[in-house]
């Protein structure tokens, strides 16, 4: 591994809402000597934090996406991923957890594992990507350290062990004492920016021995020589450190860190353990998945000379045009240099290189596996994969949910509909769960997305970036519909009114695919029957049919189309023809297919109180909910059920009443589900209706 | 093979048999065997057999968390309907999901109240009916006899039966007069079945130690089958 690597750390900070995630970042720069000035997050001198840049996030204080910040801290360049937390924006934390290689989980002092810390930690562990806990806020009443290490350890089940012990709680904080280095660490200067370094105080000195004991004990699970220097009674701090972090990488142990980010205490030692104790991008194995060989994963090393393979993770429109962040796993990205977009299948040059600082860019010539930099002016979406012309991998799979849930909305005034057609472009491009279409009969726009709140965040997105202001309609479910037995057909397209006819038969038959396949197509045809020229025709024929189906008028999945016989015309046969034929003999054959509603279901997963949990339970029931799991400890539960998508709108008020707002939830797509008899009917009723009425 | 044939060839109804039909309803079954020996792998199949017969199962965990059941019933699944080639296996799985919930406590930190009000709030408040409640992982080390007579209580009146799976440990191998380990000893008036786990040369084998009202220490002609940890009839 060469040294450049080994001094990098691609880290992001994860928090519950309120936990002061903003103002340790702002610290976090203002240590690093980025920036010069320390503004609070709902600041009085109005100009706010660094890393949150959207007007939106200042407002709700909370940061929505995500954005990459290089620091330097003692030698170690440092690119800070902001994550958002919320479920909802699935994929956007998807691509921030992706680029990781080491997460700060940020926890209130006083309200300790919330559940959004839940939600947080559970991403962090799918991911695989090892933490450090610390507890802020230690200057507010109540603020207590142990409490939030043993709820680390039995409501997230993790080794946390604290690497800290505070001086001083509440007003009386002051600050900590190291548990390696047993020197008690004090914060001088007007914003803390001097260390000062002094004897542990008397009074402390009992339960900091205590505390170091436990620190040894856990860490000595990660290295042989500790264990021997404890039981030789003689230990080194770099024996320490080096056990702490071997389990800290390994994702077995999580080290916990003390101070209050607003009152400028504890940030310097924590970065000190973000480069000691979180690995590097050369000690993290990353896959990806080899698109000539059926996306069938293969690892990547962080190796410079190898080629390129990088994900464009997140992309913002700048003065200067599209800036697109990418994470570079393996070789080495050249300005000037050839790259290959692995979904466009198309090769671009590398045009401007550079390296976002939390206030300027820097200009650069390469940069190497395990870095994030951004590029300048390069076309295209959020989630590509770039390569190497010589490679065909990709990082993420070419697999994107389809939206389940669908707006109308309608710009105020003339001014407004530029602003909303030019937000929604750019939505679109950054992410590939939010759609948009004009519906051809009401002449609306129609956007579509993964859940009510994702669809919310844009429309407000809307008014504040691009002051587009608009109005929205009721949400509305994607229904689907599909068939459930296999039909034939064979119809015949004719036509003979004045000028040329119209001729072609086609004939075969439809039926499931048995699998997520949307849909596809069989040409069977043998001896030329259908000529090879109009065999496209038929196929498109069919996917027009499917856009809407004729059961309750959504679109039609997973069906296979196979057409094996025909006949063709010398004259009268064209593209045209042989469409029609094809949609026609779709539509005919379709009602026979058995077809079938399907409703998107999402997985919900709803914490709260155990007290509450009759209630949350009877809840879920009456909403056509299945319950899955419940996990009950203490006083605590999160309950786990697969519930319609269209029974969900309005849970959040119904919770909040029925377990007198103790109770949050968070839900996410989990598939498409056959709509219960009664329901399908009233759907097909509404559908008939609007049909003869449209005659 | 069809979901029902493979219900009637399942080696439970030899179990089943063996204990005067099955265990009961309102009556409480224990698989004892040292940890490690596939007292969950039993519980599992018990409560796949139930769930393929429509039953609404409850699998209570005192141990796993509840991804970790989930591919307890995955896998069992996977092999029973690969060994009996049954058709149509996706809908039949969506089907047995649908009648199925798993519940995660830590028996430490709750009380026996706490437990069976958590409980009464699925099956009545949930509104699942549920047949049958597998519990794994329940320490009878630390629990104590009259939580369980409360607990075959709720089974009567509920009209549930109970499946539990007891961890001996090695250092109390000893028996009672009756064959049933000393772990149990305390507990036998609540307890309507207990079968034991041994390990065998090559097999684990099925023993009924206790059937209802009569003490046998009987040898089955059921094993468990070490590599797909299914219920097997020799």
């Amino acid at each position: 591994m060469s040294d450049t690597i080994s001094l990098m750390r691609n880290i992001g900070i994860s928090a519950h809402i309120d936990s002061g995630k903003t103002t340790l970042t702002e610290r976090i720069l203002f240590y690093t000597e980025k920036i010069h000035a320390i503004h609070e997050v709902r600041g009085k001198d109005g100009v706010g934090a660094t890393m949150d840049s959207m007007e939106l996030e200042k407002e709700r204080g909370i940061t929505i996406q995500s954005a990459a910040t290089n620091v330097t801290w003692r030698g170690h360049g440092i690119n800070i991923i902001d994550t958002p937390g919320h479920v909802d924006f699935t994929i956007e934390v998807e691509r921030a957890l992706r680029v990781l290689d080491g997460a700060i989980l940020v926890l209130c002092g006083v309200g300790g594992v919330q559940s959004q810390s839940i939600t947080v930690d559970r991403q962090l562990k799918r991911y695989g990507v090892p933490r450090l806990a610390f507890v802020n806020k230690l200057d507010r009443t109540g603020a207590n350290p142990f409490k939030v290490r043993d709820q680390l350890e039995a409501k997230l089940g993790l080794n946390a062990v604290m690497a800290q012990y505070p001086i001083g709680l509440e007003e009386k904080h002051e600050g900590v004492v190291d548990l390696v280095t047993m020197k008690a660490l004090y914060f001088d200067g007007g914003a803390g920016e001097t260390i000062r370094e002094g004897e542990i105080p008397e009074s402390l000195v009992d339960e900091v021995q205590k505390y170091r004991e436990l620190l040894l004990d856990a860490a000595s699970m990660f290295d042989d020589e500790l264990m021997e220097g404890i039981m030789e009674g003689e230990v080194t701090e770099e024996q320490i450190r080096r056990a702490i972090r071997a389990g800290t990488v390994a994702n077995e142990l999580c080290p916990v860190f003390l101070g209050s980010a607003y009152k400028n205490k504890g940030v310097q030692p924590l970065l000190d353990a973000v480069t000691g104790y979180l690995p590097s991008p050369g000690e993290v194995e990353n896959r990806a998945l080899d698109i000539d060989n059926n996306e069938s994963e293969v690892v990547i090393e962080s190796d410079a000379k190898k080629p390129v393979v990088a994900l464009a993770f997140k992309l913002e429109d700048g003065q200067y045009g599209q800036l697109t962040y990418v994470r570079i796993y393996q070789g080495t990205i050249k300005k000037a240099g050839d790259l290959y977009n692995v979904r466009t299948r198309k090769k671009f040059k590398v045009g401007r290189l550079i390296r976002m600082h939390s206030n300027h860019m820097e200009d650069i010539t390469e940069a190497v596996a395990g870095d994030i930099v951004a590029l300048f002016g390069i076309d295209c979406a959020s989630g590509d994969t770039f390569c190497d012309p010589s490679l065909n991998v990709s990082m993420t799979s070419m697999f994107v949910p389809n939206p389940v849930i669908s707006l109308a909305i309608s710009p105020k005034d003339k001014a407004a509909a530029d602003k909303m057609g030019k937000a929604i472009g750019r939505f679109v491009k950054e992410d590939p769960t939010f759609r948009s279409y004009v519906d051809e009969e009401s002449n609306e726009t129609i956007i579509q997305g993964m859940g009510e709140l994702h669809l919310d965040v844009y429309v407000e997105r809307m008014r504040r970036e691009y002051k587009a202001e608009v109005d929205t309609g009721a949400p509305q479910v994607a229904f689907r519909e599909t068939i459930t037995v296999r039909a034939d057909y064979d119809y015949t397209h004719k036509k003979q009114t004045g000028g040329s006819g119209q001729f072609g038969r086609v004939a075969g038959y439809i039926e499931p695919t048995g699998n997520d396949e949307n849909y596809e197509f069989v040409n069977e045809i043998k001896g030329g029957v259908i000529p090879t020229e109009y065999v496209p025709s038929v196929d498109k024929g069919f996917r027009t049919a499917m856009e809407t189906g004729t059961f309750i008028g959504y679109p039609v999945v997973n069906v296979r189309a196979c057409v094996n016989d025909g006949s063709t015309h010398p004259v009268d046969s064209s593209d045209q023809a042989f469409q029609t034929a094809a949609r026609t003999a779709f539509r005919e054959s379709y009602m026979k297919a058995k077809p079938i509603a399907l409703e998107p279901i999402m997985k919900v997963s709803v914490e709260g109180p155990s007290e509450f949990q009759g209630n949350i339970f009877a809840s879920l029931n009456q909403r056509r909910g299945i319950i899955l799991a419940s996990n009950e400890d203490g006083m605590f539960s999160v309950v786990e059920a697969e519930v319609p998508l269209s029974e969900m709108f309005g849970y959040s008020t119904v919770l909040r009443s029925l377990t007198q707002g103790k109770a949050e939830f968070t839900m996410e797509f989990a598939k498409y589900g056959k709509v219960p008899q009664s329901i399908a009917e009233e759907l097909r009723e509404k559908y008939e209706k609007a049909r003869k009425e449209g005659k | 093979m069809v979901r029902e044939e493979l219900i009637r060839r399942s080696p439970l109804r030899i179990l089943e048999k063996s204990i005067h039909g099955g265990v009961g309803v309102g009556n409480i079954a224990v698989i004892a065997a040292r940890k490690g020996t596939g007292k969950t792998a039993c519980l599992v199949h018990i409560a796949t057999d139930q769930l393929f017969q429509g039953k609404h199962v409850i699998h209570v965990s005192f141990a796993s968390r509840t991804d970790h059941i989930m591919s307890w019933y995955e896998d069992i699944f996977r092999e029973i309907a690969r060994k009996r080639d049954l058709e149509d296996a996706m809908t039949v799985h969506d089907d047995l999901i649908r009648n199925r919930v798993l519940m995660n406590f830590n028996q430490h930190g709750i009380t026996i109240e706490q437990f069976l009000k958590s409980l009464r709030a699925m099956i009545v408040a949930g509104g699942f009916a549920a047949d049958t409640i597998v519990i794994d992982g329940y320490d009878f080390e630390a629990g104590d006899p009259e939580s369980l007579r409360r607990l075959r209580d709720f089974a009567k009146e509920l009209k549930l039966t109970l499946w539990f799976s007891a961890s001996t440990h090695r250092e109390q191998s000893e028996v009672d007069e009756n064959g049933v380990p000393m772990l149990l000893h305390s507990y036998l008036d609540h307890l309507a079945v207990i079968i034991s786990l041994t390990p065998e040369k090559k097999h684990i084998r099925l023993r009924v130690i206790k059937d209802h009202d009569q003490y046998r220490s009987e040898g089955l002609h059921l094993e468990l089958d070490s590599k797909s940890l299914l219920i097997v009839s020799e």
